[in-house]
């Protein structure tokens, strides 16, 4: 460990930058190709010789794209939202009370993830359509609004709490709404920063059920959007390329904000 | 809930039975209450639209309103097992998982151990890009390997082109098609592996590695005898995440880039449960499919979780 070789160095460093490369190699060229002149499309200069936010205005003429931005955001919102309450809910009674049934609780929640979407898809889609959840983000967020990572995320967060300061708490016959809204909240801020983090990035980047549920572009979230502009434009990659940067920008910006973050959030709860 | 609307002027001699009686009442039901809307979420999209899977698998129906669906047994299992289309799904399903695994756990293990030593500022930068890929939304991962990978204007192409190879059909050709797929799936998940490889691998006692050279054991055996076990339950969760959800994540891709052809090759059985729902609208087909693949993979979920118990090696 003390002693680094030369080569070894270099080899390190190669594999990191090789890797470095990848990931961020494909992204860039997204963002340059939207960026360059529809008579420069198949440049491959590093740079584009000439820039144009032409694609960008193409893109914004041919399709709803702030409104479906919007949507997305409510969708993400109100999902991250609705995940941070239900969980932080469900984790307070598994770990504030020890009751029949806890464990059986636990493992249904745990055990959800097991479930692949395709196979509850058809009957999800018949209870949305029977309520009149088609083409609502109310729809899109109602069978997310409980997430398992974030369950088992906060009660791992709350196995650590002090159980003095909640009995402090009981002394002073606070009732349970109190304890957890104006003791535990403030105390697991960055459990609940990470989560709500890793929930509006998941949120942003669902595809599944808003592709099963949202059918007019009006209500499209972004990503919808997207697929739908792909399958109109087949081939122009110039503005395919600029309305793909459009729906990712929210979550780059957050990242590069918040990177570390973000990092240590995703690698804490799995992959999801 | 209920305690709190207790007035705590009230004289503490008459509220203390009370509230004992009070709390031993409710400490049955309010654990209960705090749980409803996580359960309500559960049972409401997830186990009841299991159980009715179950009940579809045996019926056939084309999911109009109008139509109810018709009881037909066993059928759609022995129609759908015989199927061509479904076996090569199926083997598919086999292939992405296999495919993916050197991506998502050979080759990043062996990045994040050739990289150990790394410190300094270009360490988190390194973290910083390789983790991106992962947090790109899957459709913009498509579009944009969709334009890389272009026939004929493409920059992979380009570049092979360049070396003095010819084009490649990434998408058209039945026997490249799914390594694509697979590729893209993977370019998402390849960072993400390494980083959580490197934090394991972090984690390890110098102790054990000094003790080991002094004994003057080489780099590959302390490799081989003290980091790999001790990476071991890292290695099996991503092995484990990998063979459940590998073949579904790469669902977006054959959705939105080769609908799961060129003659089927890129398809896998989660495509296909989405193709037997919402292409042709044969529910039960679909229904059979997902209880089949359900039962599978939670079987593969039990023998994984106890081959993990017996495999790995903990450090206590």
């Amino acid at each position: 460990m003390t002693t680094r070789s030369l080569p070894k160095l270099a080899l390190t460093h190669g594999a990191m930058i090789l890797l470095a490369l990848l990931a961020i190699v494909p992204i860039y060229w997204m963002i340059v190709t939207a960026l360059r002149p529809a008579g420069d499309i198949f440049e491959t200069t590093l740079w584009p010789t000439q820039v144009t936010f032409g694609n960008f205005t193409y893109v914004f003429d041919a399709i709803p794209m702030m409104r479906m931005l919007w949507n997305t955001f409510l969708m993400a919102s109100a999902m991250t939202i609705a995940q941070l309450l239900t969980g932080l809910m469900a984790a307070y009674a598994l770990t504030r009370w020890r009751f029949r049934g806890a464990k059986a609780a636990q493992a249904l929640i745990a055990l959800s993830w097991l479930v692949p979407f395709q196979v509850t898809m058809i009957p999800n889609y018949v209870l949305s359509t029977k309520l009149g959840l088609l083409n609502t983000t109310t729809g899109l967020v109602l069978p997310n609004a409980a997430a398992a990572f974030a369950v088992l995320l906060l009660l791992n967060a709350m196995k650590s709490f002090p159980k003095q300061v909640i009995d402090a708490a009981r002394m002073d016959r606070a009732g349970h709404a109190r304890i957890l809204w104006e003791i535990i909240v403030p105390n697991l801020r960055a459990p609940l920063a990470a989560l709500a983090v890793l929930s509006f990035i998941s949120a942003w980047n669902e595809y599944f059920w808003p592709l099963l549920l949202i059918r007019r572009i009006d209500n499209a979230v972004v990503q919808i959007g997207l697929q739908m502009f792909m399958s109109q434009e087949g081939n122009q990659w110039g503005p395919l390329m600029a309305a793909a940067t459009l729906a990712s920008l929210p979550v780059l910006v957050i990242y590069l904000v918040l990177h570390r973050q973000v990092i240590e959030s995703f690698m804490k709860s799995g992959i999801k | 809930m209920t305690e709190t609307s207790i007035p705590s002027a009230v004289p503490r001699i008459d509220t203390a039975p009370r509230r004992r009686r009070l709390s031993g009442l409710t400490s049955g039901l309010v654990p209960w209450l705090y749980l409803a809307p996580v359960l309500a979420v559960l049972f409401v999209w997830i186990y009841w639209p299991l159980f009715r899977s179950f009940q579809l698998s045996f019926t056939q129906w084309n999911m109009l309103p109008t139509a109810t669906p018709r009881p037909v047994g066993w059928e759609n299992y022995t129609n759908l097992l015989a199927l061509p289309e479904l076996q090569q799904a199926a083997m598919n399903t086999v292939w992405y998982v296999v495919g993916l695994l050197p991506l998502s756990v050979i080759i990043p293990l062996f990045i994040a151990i050739l990289t150990q030593d790394l410190r300094g500022p270009m360490r988190n930068l390194y973290r910083s890009l390789i983790f991106v890929p992962m947090i790109v939304p899957p459709i913009v991962a498509a579009v944009l390997w969709r334009w890389l990978l272009n026939r004929d204007y493409g920059l992979v192409n380009m570049i092979l082109a360049g070396v003095g190879f010819d084009p490649v059909s990434f998408f058209s050709d039945p026997d490249i098609a799914l390594w694509t797929m697979v590729w893209i799936t993977g370019w998402k998940l390849m960072g993400f592996s390494t980083l959580l490889f490197s934090a394991a691998n972090g984690t390890i006692d110098p102790g054990y590695l000094e003790a080991a050279r002094m004994d003057g054991a080489s780099d590959w055996q302390i490799t081989r005898d003290i980091r790999l076990p001790l990476l071991s339950p890292t290695i099996l969760l991503l092995v484990m995440m990998t063979v459940l959800f590998g073949a579904q994540w790469s669902f977006v891709y054959i959705n939105a880039i080769t609908d799961g052809g060129p003659l089927g090759s890129t398809s896998n059985i989660f495509f296909l449960m989405w193709k037997y729902g919402f292409q042709t609208f044969s529910a039960g087909w679909s229904a059979t499919a997902g209880v089949m693949t359900f039962v599978t993979f939670g079987l593969l979920a039990l023998a994984l979780q106890a081959l993990s118990r017996k495999m790995t090696f903990h450090d206590d």
